[in-house]
């Protein structure tokens, strides 16, 4: 049955999220900002308490299933609720809290059960921890076929050399999973994932960038000079890519995460316009006069952004369903980062021209305005989406795009 | 819990509609058009379907679907053509209406019409706009109980065909009433029609000193009757547009596959590619919204009307974006006959034209927001 309802489970997982993105997040959104950073004690002291960022599902959501009944999986759509309260308190610190981040879906959809053991059991409450997912290099950014990062084979492992920019988490992570080409010559078919640890000879955080938002997340350059990496950490093991002959799979580990992580970066940008339409809603309520032009010029602005964060919200729950229930949503999972990209941008904007001058002195808004640009970028640009949603529609009719 | 998945009986009656949509409306639709009435071996098959009653009471033998199911199969109706569904002899927008009253005395000689298996086509006009630029023209008195209308209202869909006329207003001392014409005399200007939606017999309806004395409702109750169907009324119009856009969108994807230039398909180049995952999008869009307010009338929710709104406005958006993007695809061959896209883009500006402002509808939904307390509702 056709249902918007959240379960209870859901339920308790918005609203568990809400009050810790209220309550915990919200206070120090504004000064992350202006340090550049999320204060290393609030970052203890939360993952003290459990929370972390799971792109893949929230790590709260599992539950334990007990009882003959097997329970409809809804990680995914627990995942995009509690990832659109998160973001709704700051993006950046979202983006920030402890976690394997965007490392994780690779571990979790291409590593070895060893792996997964090894990699992702390090996340525990006695010390912040984070993954990271190193894709983009200088020439490769949404071609990431042009990856030109080089693994050379050795005994017992491979040599890596490369650079890779704009890493998520990259310089704090204790592992980064590198996408890397044994043959430049094979294109697709020559990459490979692995994961690299932090203090492995030869790897090298060289830089943090600055950025026009989301300030307080690390966005790291990684530096890999003949870098030794063990076969274990080849993510799948060698057989893996044997076993899938010359099919391109590393590139497939790349982009089989997104169909789980899009939607995840769409709730964010989901939770940042709602952050601003409310924000502004409240203003307004405050401010302007109750009837008349400037009523009437509020009025529909408001309610065209709060159509438009709906509409994004139903796409990516959508897409989180799809997922849930097995189906493949590549095409929805696009669809929903590449509306909900764009439509926050414009939310935030929409709200900053209610707030007029004022809004830029000092008020939330400015900030939301500021992080949410690079949503349309980051996890495939929109262009990117866009691509991907055309191939899909025309895929039945034999044309590829 | 949340869920996309519909249930078997509406996967197995859109099957059915679709099916119906491609086959025998598809191909219907410039012949209703240049006849402008629907052919009426098609209305009987439709009415044979049910798919004229899905929102009729069952005392009246209608399917008295809950709304999430008729939006469903509306769309799936209209994905064939939109000109024969408006089209089609029914109590058109007067079905929510009798639905709500369909126990009312008033109404029981069209509940025995329809009984007795004859098509009864039904116009509903609302005049409770009083502020709307030329739609003032028209004045509905109180009369000692009885109410006189004068004047000529705006184009009205079904207007050609109705047997029964149902007036929302306010009177002139600004009462709400509902009123309800069969017996008497109106009518029907013959207008110069060519925009689009031709057989859905567009009209004005013309009332000289035409009186009534069957008051459906009045004052409070009337204001919430009027606002219960326009509630469902926005929903199922805003569901006949989606089909459209969806049926827009596949014709395009198709031919833009297919046709060359500069040496490969056109899709390959991005300006269409992307155009084409822009009303892939906009399409999805409309059609979530849709359920959203849908699925919100079924619960007798308050926040309904609100956002029945907001899924026709989407709709209007859409609907209008996605045609005209499928004529810009076609090129030259989107303008001409041949092809239907360009009726598509003819029947949608109409429709919009129909059925209410897209700015009026967001200052509404707008100022209803900036009453609420709280967050944007999520349910
Ligand atoms: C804050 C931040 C965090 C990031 N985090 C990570 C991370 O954790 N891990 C990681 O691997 N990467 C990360 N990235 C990198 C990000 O994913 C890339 O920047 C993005 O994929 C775009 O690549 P690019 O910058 O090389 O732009 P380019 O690929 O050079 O694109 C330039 C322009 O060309 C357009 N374009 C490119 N190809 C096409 C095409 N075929 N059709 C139409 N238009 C096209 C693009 O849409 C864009 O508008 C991050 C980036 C930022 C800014």
């Amino acid at each position: 049955m056709i249902s918007f309802e959240l379960s209870e489970q859901q339920k308790q997982i918005k609203e568990m999220t809400h009050w810790f993105a209220e309550n915990e997040i919200r206070p120090i959104a504004l000064e992350a900002d202006k340090l550049g950073k999320v204060p290393d004690e609030w970052l203890q002291q939360v993952n003290r308490m459990g929370i972390q960022l799971n792109t893949s599902s929230f790590s709260g959501g599992k539950g334990s299933s007990t009882g003959k009944k097997k329970r409809e999986r809804e990680g995914n759509r627990m995942g995009v609720l509690a990832t659109e309260e998160m973001a709704w308190g700051d993006p950046a610190i979202t983006l920030s809290l402890p976690g394997a981040g965007l490392g994780g879906p690779p571990i979790e959809s291409s590593g070895t059960p060893e792996q997964k053991e090894r990699f992702l059991s390090i996340f525990t409450t006695d010390k912040p921890r984070w993954g990271a997912y190193a894709l983009t290099e200088p020439e490769a950014g949404s071609d990431a076929s042009g990856v030109r990062t080089t693994a050379r084979k050795v005994d017992g492992g491979y040599i890596l050399n490369g650079q890779k920019i704009f890493i998520t988490n990259g310089g704090r992570a204790s592992w980064v999973v590198v996408f890397a080409t044994v043959d430049s010559k094979l294109g697709r078919a020559g990459q490979r994932a692995f994961v690299v640890e932090k203090g492995t000879p030869g790897f090298s955080c060289t830089k943090l960038v600055k950025k026009m938002g989301l300030r307080a997340n690390e966005t790291a350059e990684l530096l890999l000079e003949d870098c030794f990496v063990p076969t274990e950490y080849l993510l799948g093991g060698e057989e893996f890519y044997d076993s899938s002959d010359s099919k391109p799979s590393g590139f497939q580990v790349a982009m089989k995460t997104f169909d789980s992580t899009r939607p995840i970066v769409a709730s964010m940008a989901i939770g940042i316009a709602r952050a601003a339409y409310e924000y502004t809603l409240d203003m307004v309520k405050k401010e302007y006069p109750k009837q008349g032009k400037y009523f009437y010029l509020a009025s529909e602005i408001l309610a065209e952004a709060e159509e438009d964060i709906q509409a994004a919200r139903l796409l990516t729950w959508e897409a989180a369903w799809m997922a849930d229930m097995g189906i493949a949503n590549a095409k929805e999972a696009a669809m929903c980062k590449a509306y909900a990209g764009q439509m926050a941008l414009d939310v935030c904007a929409k709200s900053l021209e209610l707030l007029g001058p004022t809004g830029l002195d000092g008020h939330l808004v400015e900030k939301l305005f500021r992080d949410v640009k690079v949503f349309d970028i980051f996890e495939g640009t929109n262009e990117i989406q866009h691509l991907v949603i055309a191939r899909r529609q025309y895929a039945p009719f034999g044309v590829r795009v | 819990m949340i869920s996309f998945q519909a249930t078997d009986e509406e996967l197995a009656f859109v099957e059915v509609a679709k099916d119906f949509a491609k086959d025998r409306i598809r191909v219907l639709a410039r012949t209703s058009e240049n006849h402008l009435k629907v052919k009426e071996d098609l209305s009987e098959e439709a009415m044979e379907l049910s798919f004229l009653s899905l929102e009729l009471p069952e005392a009246w033998d209608g399917l008295e679907l809950p709304l999430i199911s008729q939006v469903q199969i509306l769309k799936a109706l209209s994905y064939g053509d939109l000109g024969i569904v408006q089209g089609f002899p029914s109590a058109g927008d007067a079905a929510s209406l009798f639905r709500c009253l369909s126990e009312h005395t008033e109404l029981q000689t069209i509940k025995a019409t329809y009984l007795a298996n004859t098509d009864h086509p039904s116009a509903l006009v609302d005049l409770t706009d009083t502020e709307k630029p030329f739609g003032n023209t028209i004045t509905v008195r109180n009369n000692n109980g009885d109410y006189i209308l004068n004047g000529t209202t705006e184009p009205v869909r079904l207007a050609q065909f109705a047997e029964t006329i149902v007036v929302f207003a306010r009177d002139n001392e600004d009462v709400a009433v509902v009123l309800l014409l069969n017996d008497q005399e109106w009518l029907v200007e013959d207008g110069d029609y060519r925009i689009g939606l031709l057989a859905s017999g567009l009209g004005k309806l013309k009332f000289n000193h035409v009186s009534t004395g069957k008051i459906l409702a009045k004052g409070k109750e009337a204001e919430r009757l009027i606002e219960k169907v326009q509630t469902r009324n926005y929903i199922l119009q805003a569901a006949k547009q989606n089909g459209l856009m969806e049926a827009a969108l596949d014709y395009a994807t198709q031919y833009t596959a297919e046709r060359k230039a500069f040496g490969q398909e056109i899709a390959k180049f991005q300006g269409v590619s992307f155009k084409i995952a822009k009303m892939a999008m906009e399409t999805r869009i409309v059609n979530h919204l849709i359920w959203n307010a849908a699925i919100k009338v079924d619960e007798g929710s308050f926040e309904a009307f609100s956002l029945a709104l907001r899924a026709l406005h989407r709709a209007h958006k859409g609907v209008r974006f996605v045609t005209d993007a499928a004529v810009q695809l076609l090129g030259g061959h989107g303008f001409i006959q041949e092809f239907p896209v360009e009726k598509w883009m003819r029947d949608a500006q109409a429709q919009v034209a129909l059925y209410g402002s897209e700015r009026e509808f967001l200052a509404r939904r707008g100022a209803a927001l900036l009453e609420e307390q709280g967050q944007v509702s999520v349910e």
